[in-house]
C-alpha cells in the first residue's frame, strides 16, 4: 500500500508541476467558462450557466483524457520512465492502478475548480443533491475519456503526435456533440451522428444531474454507450501498449 | 566452487521480425561471480544494451536462459538495482521525491537519515530539493547511480554510466563504482571505452556484432593474444617504407600518431629514427606502448573499437 500511496504521490507531483498540463487542466477550462459567459450568456446568466457548466465539465473530461492523459504517458514513454518502471519489480497492475487514480483526481479537481467558479462569480446554484448525482458519472466518463486517451498515445508516434491527434478528436467533437452547442441547433446529419460520440454520451450523463437533479430519459443507452467505448478503448489500449518508444 | 551470481547461457536475441529483423545476441554465454566489477566491451549496436534488457527481463530472449542467484530475470528483478542508458529521471520531482519514488517501487522505504546518507555519498546533499530538470548532466548521472542502488541490491546494472560525462564527472563515478565494489556488490556495467574497461573491471567480455570473442581480465585477454608492442610517434612517414623496418609486423596511422607494431621495439626504434632523418621528415614524441584491449578488438575482429 505504502508503494501504491508513493508511487501516486510522485505522478500526482508530476501532473500538477507540469506546466503545459497545469494550463490546460486548470486556467483553460476556467478560460473557457468565462468566454462562453461573456459570449452567450444574454439576460439569464445563472439559467445558462445551467446548461453550459455541465457541458464544459464534459469537453474537460474529453479534453483531460485525449490530451492530457494520452501525453503524459507518451511522454512516460519517451524519457525511458516505463522502461525504468518495467525494470522494477512492481506489478504492472500497480503501475495501471496508480495510473488510474492520479487522473480521475486531477479530473475531479478540474471538475470542482469549474464547478466553483461557476457558483461563485456566475451565480449558478447547486443542490448538493446534483452534485452528489453527477460526480459518479464524472468519474465515469473520467474513465472512459482516460482510456480513449491511452488508444490515442498507444498509436501516437511522440509526444507532439499524442497532441495532434488528442486535440482532432476532441476539437471534431466540441460542436457537434451537445457540448457547447446544442444539438437540435445542428443540421440534421450532425444531429444523427452526434448522439454515437463519446463527447455526447459523457454531456449526457453529467447535464442532467447537474442540471436538474435527475438522470435522464435516455441514461441506460448513454451508460451503455460510455461502458462500451471505455471497455473498448481500454483492450485496444491494453494491446496497444508499449513500453518503450519506438526508436 | 560457488555458483555464478549472474549466468547467461546460450542466449539469442532479436528484434522485430521478417525483413526488419535484427539478430541482436546470437549464442551468448557468461558468468559473473559474486562481487566482481564485469565490463562488457564492445562498439555501439554490438548488443551489449540488448544483453543487459534480457538480464534487467526487458527483453524476452529467443532463446537461451539467463539466471540472477538463481532466479529467472522476472523473478530476480528485486536483486538487481538497474541505471539504464537513458537516464529516465521525471524531470518535474526533486531529487528526494524521486529517491522516494524508487526505493518505493522496490518495496524498500528509507527513512530520511539513509535518504541523506546515500545523497552524501553521492555528493548531492545540497540538491536535496532541487528538481532534477536544475541538476547538471554529471548531478543527473549521480542521481541516476544512487537510485540505481538506493534499494540495496546484491548486483547493479549499469548501462554506460560515463558515456555523456566530462573526464572529472567520469573519475567521479568510477570512484563511486569502485566503492560499491568495496562493499561486496557485484556490478555489471557496459562500456564503449576501453579505459573505463581496463581502470575499472576485474573482468570484462568483448563483445562485437552479438558475439562475445573474448573473456578474463584485460591483462590475460591481451597476453593471450600475442600482440606486439606497439611504437607511437608523430611523424609523416610512407607506411611501405615504415614496415620494412627491422622487427616492424604492422604499421598505421592512429589520428596524426604513427603507429608500427614491432617485435623489437630496441631495434625498431633507431631504425625508424634512421628512416625519418633519411627522408628529412618530423619524428617526435616517440613511445612504446604496451598493447591494450583497444589493441585486442583490433587484432580480434580486424577493426577499431572506437570507429
Amino acid at each position: 500500500m505504502q508503494r501504491f500511496l508513493t508511487l501516486t504521490k510522485a505522478m500526482f507531483l508530476v501532473y500538477l508541476r507540469e506546466r503545459s498540463t497545469l494550463f490546460w487542466n486548470f486556467a483553460f477550462p476556467v478560460f473557457l467558462l468565462v468566454i462562453y459567459a461573456a459570449v452567450f450568456g444574454g439576460d439569464d446568466l445563472p439559467g445558462f450557466m445551467g446548461w453550459m457548466v455541465p457541458g464544459v465539465l464534459a469537453v474537460n473530461i474529453l479534453a483531460f483524457g485525449l490530451i492530457s492523459s494520452a501525453t503524459m504517458m507518451t511522454e512516460f514513454r519517451q524519457k525511458g520512465v516505463l522502461r525504468r518502471l518495467q525494470a522494477s519489480p512492481v506489478p504492472t497492475l500497480t503501475l495501471v492502478g496508480a495510473y488510474i487514480v492520479v487522473n480521475v483526481a486531477v479530473a475531479v479537481l478540474q471538475a470542482a475548480l469549474v464547478v466553483a467558479v461557476a457558483m461563485t462569480f456566475y451565480g449558478l446554484q447547486l443542490p448538493a443533491v446534483n452534485l452528489l448525482l453527477a460526480l459518479p458519472m464524472v468519474l465515469l466518463s473520467v474513465l472512459m475519456s482516460v482510456a480513449l486517451g491511452q488508444v490515442v498515445s498507444g498509436v501516437a508516434p511522440g509526444s507532439g503526435g499524442a497532441v495532434a491527434i488528442g486535440q482532432i478528436l476532441y476539437f471534431g467533437q466540441m460542436f457537434i456533440a451537445d457540448l457547447i452547442m446544442p444539438i437540435e441547433q445542428m443540421p440534421g446529419w450532425i444531429q444523427s451522428v452526434g448522439p454515437w460520440l463519446p463527447g455526447y454520451a459523457i454531456a449526457q450523463l453529467v447535464r442532467p444531474p447537474l442540471q436538474t437533479g435527475a438522470l435522464s430519459p435516455e441514461f441506460g443507452a448513454n451508460l451503455l454507450l460510455t461502458l462500451v467505448y471505455g471497455a473498448a478503448a481500454a483492450l485496444l489500449a491494453a494491446w496497444l501498449f508499449k513500453w518503450e518508444a519506438r526508436s | 566452487m560457488t555458483t555464478p551470481i549472474l549466468e547467461v547461457d546460450h542466449v539469442f536475441a532479436a528484434y522485430g521480425r521478417g525483413a526488419a529483423r535484427i539478430e541482436a545476441l546470437k549464442d551468448v554465454s557468461l558468468s559473473v561471480e559474486r562481487g566482481e566489477i564485469f565490463g562488457l566491451l564492445g562498439p555501439n549496436g554490438a548488443g551489449k544494451t540488448t544483453l543487459l534488457s534480457c538480464l534487467e527481463g526487458l527483453h524476452q530472449p529467443e532463446s537461451g536462459s539467463l539466471r540472477i542467484a538463481g532466479l529467472a530475470p522476472r523473478q530476480g528483478k528485486a536483486k538487481l538495482g538497474v541505471q539504464l542508458q537513458k537516464t529516465a529521471l521525471l524531470d518535474d520531482l526533486t531529487v528526494v521525491e524521486l529517491i522516494e519514488l524508487y526505493t518505493a517501487l522496490y518495496a524498500v522505504f528509507p527513512t530520511r537519515a539513509q535518504i541523506d546518507a546515500l545523497l552524501t555519498r553521492f555528493d548531492l546533499a545540497e540538491k536535496r530539493t532541487k528538481f532534477i530538470r536544475h541538476l547538471s548532466g554529471g548531478q543527473q548521472q549521480r542521481v541516476a547511480l544512487a537510485i540505481a542502488i538506493a534499494n540495496n541490491p546484491e548486483i547493479v546494472v549499469l548501462d554506460e554510466p560515463t558515456s555523456a560525462l566530462d573526464p572529472h564527472a567520469r573519475r567521479a563515478v568510477w570512484d563511486l563504482i569502485r566503492s560499491l565494489h568495496d562493499e561486496g556488490r557485484t556490478v555489471i556495467l557496459t562500456t564503449h571505452a576501453m579505459e573505463e574497461a581496463e581502470a575499472l573491471c576485474g573482468r570484462v567480455a568483448i563483445i562485437d556484432r552479438g558475439q562475445i570473442i573474448a573473456t578474463g581480465t584485460p591483462a590475460s585477454i591481451v597476453a593471450g593474444l600475442n600482440i606486439n608492442p606497439v611504437l607511437k610517434a608523430a611523424a609523416e612517414l610512407p607506411l611501405e617504407q615504415v614496415r620494412a623496418l627491422p622487427g616492424a609486423q604492422a604499421a598505421r596511422y592512429s589520428g596524426q600518431y604513427l603507429e608500427v607494431e614491432t617485435t623489437h621495439p630496441q631495434t625498431t626504434m633507431p631504425a625508424l629514427h634512421a628512416l625519418a632523418a633519411q627522408l628529412g621528415r618530423n619524428l617526435s614524441e616517440v613511445a612504446l606502448r604496451q598493447p591494450n584491449l583497444e589493441d585486442a578488438f583490433l587484432k580480434l575482429t580486424g577493426r577499431a573499437l572506437s570507429a
